[in-house]
């Protein structure tokens, strides 16, 4: 028994193109579970098929070959939705209705009671800063409002699933940050988030892990910490550091860089970096910082983007 | 029933909002004012002694029973109402399958736990539920003020609105399965309309079927009499029925085959809407 609240297996979709044209490979069998109380972000450029992704899992699409799972149910079962939360892209909720009538409408929509859905609303509109809005038409909401509604009709009847696309697009800094909080609280409460955005810094900043996909493939998947450790290179403090020392390290092999008073080390490996620690020592060096230089997720996934795809 | 009582509620307060609920009580309201005030009876010893028509002097050359002019009425104003009942619940309820499949929209609802045939399903209620009501108000009121003005009372023609919703029920499946197919509301609109128009020119298919030239042709039009629904014998249907066939020489038999055919008709559409709205990739 797995804790598993998504799981994604062999995951293959094709569109048809037309007559005569072959079909488009969407997805090209991806594999990933997202876990209870796990922030998982799905990255990629437009194209990689990380919304085919998210409509299969919802059931918006059939996948061509593979399988998905949802709370334990497969994703053709409309049931495996009874507790999944959705922010579409784009969403309209409709613009004649009031925030208070769109969440009872929705909550309604999954099974919940009249009493329930009144007892939820306030709490929702509370956590996304909309309280006094409660009763005006969404067609009066600013997007990021509209955004937050969307987040809270997603949020009505406690889901332990959340599916949120671009879940802060058009919101402005301190409502991103509150929505991040949010979903940090909804993990923390044992909530599966699957996060599909574009804007890497917000994945950096709310995923524990995430999965890269390029041309319906996953090419990279992991914590954030796994991708970004770039382990060939590490940031030294030590004294002294003078020529000998950096003579030493360079006829072992390592790449050697000045900056900023540290050095940048390149090395080939775990073993190499521990010669060149045992070397310093033996010169009577004293190590203050080793730590291994991180890249930021964006230059992961430009790396992971650009890099020519391997040959099956 | 959750469901459907959510999307009733969805479809009444978008027809509430986007005026379409406003539209469709007004006009039918403003044909009930104009039937009120047009009629003006003068009734002696429950017979008809005087009547005027907007605001002219009806020749009267004998005493004419009440309750055979208020059959008359009522027969002859159940035609106008099936006409105006169908069209007015065709332009407020064909954009229900078109808007609920825009994009950002249907995401919202079929994220649900609902199966689609179940969402499908109560959107067609809801809208049914939306003509049922005007049809109600129409020929309610038109009733009540021939009850007030001639204390005369005939329940077939209040009786008569189901076999008037049972033919807006058919072309609404017509217009549901366009609808998930064309995702468009004037498509859907068109094609209703265009629907009971050329079903009522079959009616007369013996005739059409005689003159063509080809044998196909002819086999083509009969074929397609039997599988569209009976508008135009429908309609005679109404009549015959309020009437309480009063006027039966002047009407053709009534017999069940266009209700069933017309009930198959609606029940296919509906269940080709059902299939292809599963099918559909959104």
């Amino acid at each position: 028994m797995t804790d598993s609240l998504i799981e994604v297996r062999a995951l293959r979709k094709e569109y048809r193109a037309g007559i005569g044209r072959p079909p488009i490979t969407a997805l090209d069998g991806i594999d990933f579970t997202v876990r209870a109380g796990e922030l998982f972000g799905l990255l990629g450029p437009n194209g990689a098929g990380k919304t085919t992704t998210v409509k299969i899992i919802l059931g918006l699409t059939a996948a061509t070959n593979g399988v998905a799972f949802m709370g334990g149910r497969p994703v053709t079962d409309p049931e495996s939705r009874r507790r999944a939360g959705y922010l579409p892209e784009g969403h309209k909720i409709p613009g004649y209705l009031t925030a208070r009538q769109a969440m009872t409408i929705f909550g309604r929509m999954s099974g919940m009671s009249s009493n329930d859905i009144k007892e939820r609303i306030p709490l929702l509109l509370e956590s996304v800063r909309l309280p006094q809005w409660a009763d005006v038409r969404v067609k009066k909401f600013s997007k990021g409002m509209t955004q937050r509604l969307g987040l809270a009709c997603a949020l009505i009847h406690r889901p332990n699933v959340l599916l949120l696309d671009e879940p802060t697009d058009g919101v402005d800094p301190v409502g991103r940050r509150e929505i991040r909080d949010l979903l940090r609280e909804e993990a923390k409460n044992g909530t599966a988030v699957l996060l599909n955005s574009h804007l890497l810094s917000e994945i950096e900043l709310t995923c524990d892990r995430v999965a890269v996909l390029r041309n319906g493939k996953v090419a990279a998947a992991g914590t954030i910490d796994e991708l970004t450790r770039r382990t060939e290179k590490y940031k030294m403090i030590a004294a002294p550091i003078d020529d000998s020392l950096l003579a030493m390290f360079r006829e072992s092999g390592a790449g050697v860089e000045r900056v900023n008073g540290h050095l940048v080390l390149s090395v080939n490996d775990l073993a190499h970096l521990n010669t060149l620690v045992d070397g310093l020592r033996a010169r009577g060096g004293m190590l203050s910082e080793l730590a291994p230089v991180r890249s930021t997720l964006e230059d992961v996934f430009v790396d992971l983007i650009k890099a020519p795809e391997a040959q099956p | 029933m959750k469901v459907l009582w959510a999307n009733i509620e969805d479809v009444w307060r978008e027809a509430a909002a986007r005026w379409t609920l406003i539209a469709y009580f007004l006009l039918s309201t403003v044909f009930i004012i104009i039937f009120a005030s047009a009629i003006n009876l003068d009734i002696v010893d429950g017979a008809l002694a005087g009547a005027k028509l907007f605001g002219k002097e009806v020749e009267m050359h004998d005493q004419v029973s009440i309750e055979k002019l208020v059959l008359g009425f009522e027969s002859g104003f159940s035609a106008v109402l099936y006409f105006l009942c169908t069209f007015l619940a065709i332009f407020a309820t064909a954009h229900l399958v078109p808007r609920l499949q825009e994009k950002g929209t249907i995401d919202l609802y079929l994220s649900r736990p609902v199966s689609r045939t179940k969402l499908l399903l109560s959107r067609y209620v809801s809208g049914l539920l939306l003509a049922g009501a005007n049809v109600l108000y129409l020929l309610g009121s038109i009733w009540l003020i021939v009850a007030w003005k001639t204390h005369v009372m005939h329940p077939r023609f209040l009786i008569a609105g189901g076999v008037i919703l049972f033919v807006i029920a058919t072309l609404l499946a017509f217009a549901f399965f366009v609808g998930v197919v064309t995702s468009s509301t004037a498509v859907s609109i068109m094609a209703s309309c265009g629907m009971f128009f050329f079903s009522a020119m079959l009616a007369a298919h013996d005739r059409i079927a005689a003159a063509v030239s080809h044998e196909w042709q002819a086999a083509m039009i009969q074929t397609l009499y039997w599988i569209i629904p009976k508008t135009a014998e429908l309609g005679a249907a109404v009549f015959a029925f309020v009437s309480g066939n009063a006027f039966g020489s002047r009407m053709p038999q009534m017999t069940a085959t266009p209700f069933l055919t017309t009930a198959a008709f609606g029940a296919g559409s509906l269940l080709l809407a059902i299939w292809r709205f599963h099918k559909k990739e959104f």
